[in-house]
């Protein structure tokens, strides 16, 4: 059995509770039902055995995921995980959530399901996140307080922010004691923005100057390693950088993979399948097919067209561009295919984010060398006391 | 891959290799057909596939990525100009079971050595008799192997000439890139066995054993540079193969490159023994 995993990002409603500025995906009520999970499921479980995968990861995300309820997890957890142990595989589940509906009543699935963590979202400061009723302000002010209940439940809780001008312009200094000290997180993640699906106006505030992002960027690098990194503080992607530089067995996000087409695809609530979540929720042109309407996942992946893009797409960008002779190949290949779309409407040029990811590389480089020179300084303090009283060893 | 002295491991198209029953071999596959047949169902002998002309062929690569079975593949990049990027197509397989790229020292290598290098594949680079422009291919990639800290998977044969260098004994060229007779013997489509780099199969060396040894007692016999040569042992004349007037002149920059990285990796590695040592002798705190 191969030791590949198999993710999918799964939107069991488009449906949210809040509106925020730059959500990019087309909000409907729509829900899945429990009576389609056992169909879902079986498509999943042929397409990894046509795989020879033995595990299969579920990252449930909406819309708003806790729009469904804990019961409906918990009956959509117990028709998936019989099924998947029936057929000798393995659903592992991860829940992404905006913790706006999230109560005590969640703690039991959260701990049975999805072994008591979460991930959520923040940005600093918060100008975008808004609820229906009470704007920017509120949202933090009730989203802080669910985290803190959250996280007195005894749950581990990850926090994905998305930078914008606003953080740009606060500093990496106060961006990450907002989220060490006055939240007080030992693990979030940066991600940039990319403005997904229809134009907006507001989404002018999220084109960045790369120069601006990459200063932040290396700025947030360096205090998180000044302050962060000795004391247990996971500040993505940089730890998984700093692992990747020091020898470690590194997990990069999907963003730098050789050819994300290879591990997830993303289904949202009528089956439809793409490539990750911003593709299934944004761009129609890209759909792979519908799981409910095609027999055989594994026949969908193989013969879409729209797929073929995103497979031939490294390949293209070492012919193309500039990608071949840059020294940060191996952990980049080229980024991002849908924040390169989403920017210049092809998926067939680098990231446009490439002078930024250039940077945090390097960081990252200088951090690791700094690391392994520290792993080896007894022996070379030694050498050199050596040295002093024996010239002949160099 | 493994290297066996005894006996030798035949190389051979196809066809001729379902004969081999528990014989140590490998299958030289060049179409789709032939690669599934022995994904499907490998004899027990089969030590791995050679597959040529199949890099561009997407969908052996999905067949490659979804068999259980995990025998390894030796993938040829028979033009590395036009078909380097096609190496994306094996990330999938490389999943699933070891995969090695092989290609000619010729032009567009330094590019496919790049590319295999951001994909971690390990390389085997045929270097044959190597042209003024193959050498400086060579050389560039020679350089990337040796410098570039991003490399983590050998390239063939820098890796291998490099560890002799640095005190190990890896075996000559002729081993190291699979092409000693007495170690692996090449057939064509006839059945006959036939010496590397060469097409004809009535060569008299090939029926005897000790072809590399007597090649190059012949070579040092007849005057050529090799008897003075400083890189005679890790190369054995392989590069007087199948021309023995080629100049040496070009790949014995490529040795001395090689010698002078393998150089500062021994003197690095002695200081840091020597340093290790007095570490051990330091006193040490006592228990309490």
């Amino acid at each position: 059995m191969s030791e590949r995993v198999f993710s999918v990002i799964l939107l069991p409603t488009s449906d949210c509770n809040v509106a925020c500025d730059y959500c990019f995906e087309h909000k409907e009520p729509h829900r899945l039902s429990l009576v389609l999970v056992p169909l879902l499921t079986r498509r999943l479980l042929d397409h990894i055995e046509n795989q020879h995968i033995e595990e299969c990861e579920i990252y449930w995300q909406g819309g708003e995921v806790m729009i469904m309820g804990p019961a409906w997890f918990e009956d959509a957890r117990k028709i998936m995980d019989r099924a998947a142990a029936e057929r000798g595989r393995r659903f592992v589940h991860y829940l992404q959530t905006n913790l706006i509906g999230y109560t005590p009543a969640w703690n039991g699935v959260i701990r049975g399901m999805f072994n008591n963590s979460l991930g959520t979202s923040m940005d600093y400061p918060n100008i975008h996140r808004k609820l229906f009723n009470g704007g920017a302000a509120a949202y933090t002010e009730l989203w802080s307080r669910k985290l803190r209940e959250a996280k007195a439940a005894g749950i581990a809780v990850g926090v994905i922010a998305v930078l914008h001008k606003g953080s740009l312009e606060a500093g990496p200094e106060r961006f990450y004691r907002y989220f060490t000290e006055e939240l007080g997180l030992a693990d979030f993640q940066v991600n940039t923005p990319f403005p997904g699906g229809p134009a907006k106006e507001v989404e002018d505030g999220f084109q960045l100057d790369n120069s601006e992002l990459a200063e932040f960027m290396v700025g947030l690098f360096d205090i998180w390693m000044a302050e962060g990194y000795s004391s247990g503080v996971s500040v993505g992607p940089f730890n998984s950088l700093i692992d990747h530089f020091t020898g470690e067995q590194a997990r990069l996000p999907c963003i730098w993979k050789e050819n994300c087409s290879n591990q997830f695809i993303s289904v949202d609530a009528k089956g439809t399948v793409a490539q990750c979540d911003c593709w299934v929720t944004s761009y129609p042109e890209y759909f792979f097919g519908n799981m409910f309407r095609e027999p055989d996942l594994t026949g969908m992946l193989k013969t879409s067209r729209a797929r073929r893009d995103f497979v031939e797409r490294p390949k293209r960008l070492v012919e193309d561009e500039d990608c071949l002779s840059c020294r940060y190949l191996s952990i980049c290949h080229g980024g991002c295919p849908v924040r390169t779309y989403s920017a210049l409407g092809t998926m067939m040029a680098k990231d446009p984010y490439c002078e930024v990811y250039k940077a945090v590389f390097a960081c990252a480089e200088a951090h690791a060398a700094e690391i392994l020179r520290a792993r080896a300084a007894p022996i070379i303090s030694l050498r050199e006391r050596h040295k002093a009283v024996d010239p002949c060893l160099v | 891959m493994s290297e066996e002295a005894d006996p030798p491991i035949s190389i051979l198209p196809s066809a001729l290799a379902e004969t081999q029953g528990d014989r140590p071999f490998v299958a030289i596959v060049r179409s789709r057909q032939e690669l599934c047949r022995w994904l499907s169902n490998p004899l027990p002998g089969l030590r791995w596939l050679q597959v040529e002309g199949m890099l561009g062929d997407a969908e052996a690569w999905t067949e490659a990525a979804h068999s259980n079975c995990n025998i390894p593949l030796d993938v040829v990049v028979s033009d590395p100009a036009s078909e380097f990027s096609h190496l994306y197509r094996l990330v999938d397989a490389c999943a699933v079971r070891a995969i090695r790229v092989t290609m000619p020292a010729a032009p567009g290598l330094a590019k496919a050595i790049r590319l295999a290098a951001a994909l971690r594949l390990p390389v085997r680079v045929l270097p044959g008799q190597p042209s003024a422009a193959a050498l400086q291919e060579l050389h560039d990639a020679l350089q990337f192997y040796l410098h570039e800290a991003t490399v983590e998977a050998p390239v063939e044969f820098f890796h291998s000439v490099l560890a002799t260098m640095c005190d190990s004994d890896a075996g000559s060229l002729w081993t190291i890139l699979e092409e000693d007779p007495d170690v692996f013997r090449h057939y064509d489509a006839d059945g006959r066995a036939r010496m590397p780099r060469t097409s004809d199969p009535d060569r008299s060396e090939i029926t005897s054993a000790g072809f590399v040894k007597d090649h190059l007692s012949r070579l040092i016999t007849q005057g050529a540079e090799c008897a003075t040569c400083p890189w005679q042992q890790p190369c054995r004349g392989y590069f007087k193969w199948p021309d023995p007037a080629y100049s040496c002149e070009g790949v014995k920059q490529l040795f001395s490159s090689i010698q002078t990285a393998g150089n500062e990796i021994r003197q690095d590695v002695a200081s840091f023994a020597e340093a290790d040592k007095g570490i051990s002798s330091e006193p040490r705190e006592a228990t309490r």
